[in-house]
């Protein structure tokens, strides 16, 4: 009796296990296309067999296991961090390209195209009213240029500011949303699969933000780490990020009342700036704080833009000052044309503007010499256009060269990104495909697999290595 | 050679790239070989056909080329670099799971046991 009573529990404890299989089969369909979901599989064990001592074997249920491998999931999230680093950095770097036009038909190019050729056109008839009014006029204009370009550099580091805040508020969001995840987990519901789906599915969407090491822990729960460094979430505790503006202080700033820059603090206050490289807050910063600052310049650098207008400023006004309005007796000598903030180096450009007391006919042409030239000052101011001494050039190039080198450096930078963000999306890509390959597969069926995929790379890294040389040398031949 | 002969090779020669870029990004162990044979085949093209590039250096079109050239490579190798080192990492992670690290500091190889794996 006892017996035929320990048969049917068996019986039972089987059905059951084999019930709870067609559970989590059930569970994987309905779950196909939810984003996040990893298929599921219950592990079976065979029970004692003893029949003598009423031991009646059977099989019994294991441990519902996850398929999903954490560390190709860690792989698609490294994927996904790279390609919202390139993406951001290439819709960042599209819009700033607009703004430096190299065709030469507007802007900076064009202002000082226009206001060279009206130096020349001046040194031509040095007496000519209209020529000195046009000069003027062009001054002007390159003026404007200069602010305009700067002011909008400007603003679209503010854009980028306020886009850096906005991300790190959607990074606090989504570690609240695994916050709440984790407290479920912490419940006891540690093996549910929408809830690990959703899990998964928000970190995803984390991932292209920050830079983000997650380890699944033995409850269930999701513990987040910054670049590895930070954390962001432990348990049922959230560590939450800010951002603000800061003028460092250590070393002293050079121009301290230049533009500010971006940081990221940690919630105890840290400054964790240098540590966020990756993802979409990383491609931000690094505009924020790199990139526009070459332009518009920051605590320690004066920008490019900065330079430019500045040395150009110094060198028409030291041209006007060093020649005379008329030769006397007694002669009068030149005044300078150009004004700017000289209290601030990150200011020049923002400031440039032509002394509204000065008029075309305050413009000094003579240079006194020996020998007395009488339209040396303008034919001086011509020679900026294509110049031979150190003094007429701006870091050893042309100032049409120069600011061609700045304009050329936003392009090289987005032609670079694009490329990157080209190369990312397959990577990314590839990551998913190998996320799928890896689920459900046995620990003998990779032991085989690991095994060709040796082999394989052995064999394309050899044809590689010789199709690096036979690339590069054909660009080399060809230039 | 014409430059738009020239051209028309080494956009022969990206093709083929791109195409192992494409196996590269579904990278199961039939796509790896594949790849094998389409970057030999590349490679073997591109050094036989070299000696005739400097008949059209300083041609634009065919620098052009020569640049998309290199660039459909440089995808080529971060792709072979991006699922070696997803294998490579997995393999020295499994090892350290497994076997713990060795006294130099590196993890533990993986022990797989005693397989013959057939490939024709």
């Amino acid at each position: 009796m006892s017996n035929l009573l320990a048969s049917l529990a068996s019986s039972a404890g089987t059905l059951e296990a084999y019930g709870r299989v067609l559970e989590t089969a059930q569970n994987n369909v309905a779950n196909a296309s939810t984003p996040g979901y990893a298929k599921q599989r219950l592990e079976l064990y065979a029970l004692p067999f003893d029949p003598d001592s009423g031991v009646t074997g059977g099989v019994g249920a294991g441990k519902l296991v996850s398929a999903r491998n954490e560390f190709a999931e860690q792989a698609v999230r490294q994927q996904t961090s790279g390609m919202g680093y390139q993406k951001q950095l290439v819709d960042s770097l599209t819009a700033l390209q607009s703004n430096f036009d190299i065709s030469g038909k507007q802007g900076i190019p064009q202002a000082l195209n226009n206001l060279l050729q009206s130096f020349s056109a001046w040194g031509a008839t040095p007496d000519n009213q209209a020529a000195r009014q046009t000069v003027v006029q062009r001054a002007t204009d390159f003026a404007q240029a200069f602010q305009q370009a700067s002011n909008t550099v400007a603003a679209r580091a503010q854009d980028t500011q306020q886009q850096i805040g906005q991300t790190v508020d959607h990074v606090n969001q989504l570690v609240g949303e695994l916050q709440g995840y984790n407290r479920i987990a912490m419940q006891g519901n540690k093996n549910d699969g929408g809830l690990s789906a959703r899990m998964h599915s928000a970190l995803e969407e984390l991932s292209s933000l920050v830079d983000v090491h997650a380890t699944f822990e033995s409850d269930g729960t999701v513990s987040l780490m910054l670049n590895g460094q930070t954390p962001l979430l432990l348990e049922d505790k959230q560590f939450s990020l800010t951002t603000s503006l800061y003028q460092p202080q250590n070393p002293p700033p050079t121009n301290p009342a230049g533009p500010a820059s971006a940081r990221i603090q940690a919630s105890d206050g840290s400054d964790i700036t240098s540590q966020t490289r990756g993802a979409q807050l990383g491609a931000l910063l690094h505009l924020r704080n790199q990139i526009l600052p070459s332009l518009i310049g920051d605590a320690y650098q004066a920008g490019d833009l900065n330079v430019m207008a500045k040395q150009f400023a110094d060198r028409v006004n030291q041209l006007l000052t060093s020649g005379n309005i008329t030769d006397g007796p007694p002669a009068q000598p030149g005044i300078p044309l150009f004004t700017y903030d000289t209290t601030d180096a990150t200011a020049a450009a923002a400031s440039l503007s032509v002394d509204p007391a000065v008029t075309p006919d305050q413009l000094a042409t003579i240079t006194p010499g020996p020998p007395e030239v009488s339209n040396g000052v303008p034919l001086a101011l011509s020679a900026l256009a294509s110049p031979v001494q150190d003094a007429d050039k701006v870091n050893g190039l042309s100032y049409s060269q120069f600011y061609g080198q700045i304009a050329g450096s936003v392009g090289t930078a987005l032609n670079d990104a694009t490329n990157s963000q080209d190369v990312q999306q397959s990577l990314l890509s590839q990551a998913k495909d190998l996320r799928q390959q890896y689920q459900g597969v046995s620990l003998d069926e990779e032991a085989t697999i690991l095994m060709q995929f040796q082999r394989a790379y052995q064999a394309n890294s050899k044809f590689l290595t010789v199709l690096d040389q036979l690339t590069q040398s054909a660009i080399d031949i060809l230039r | 050679m014409s430059s738009a002969a020239l051209v028309q090779q080494l956009m022969s020669v990206r093709q083929q790239l791109d195409f192992a870029s494409g196996l590269l990004a579904k990278p199961s162990p039939e796509a790896m070989d594949s790849c094998t044979s389409v970057l030999e085949t590349a490679g073997r093209q591109l050094e036989e056909w070299q000696p005739a590039f400097s008949q059209q250096a300083g041609d634009a079109a065919a620098l052009e080329e020569a640049w998309r050239l290199r660039r459909s490579y440089v995808r080529t190798v971060r792709l072979l670099q991006g699922a070696s080192e997803f294998h490579l990492n997995w393999s020295q992670l499994r090892g350290a799971m497994t076997g713990g690290y060795r006294e130099t500091g590196e993890s533990a190889p993986v022990v797989y046991g005693h397989r013959i794996s057939l490939h024709g």
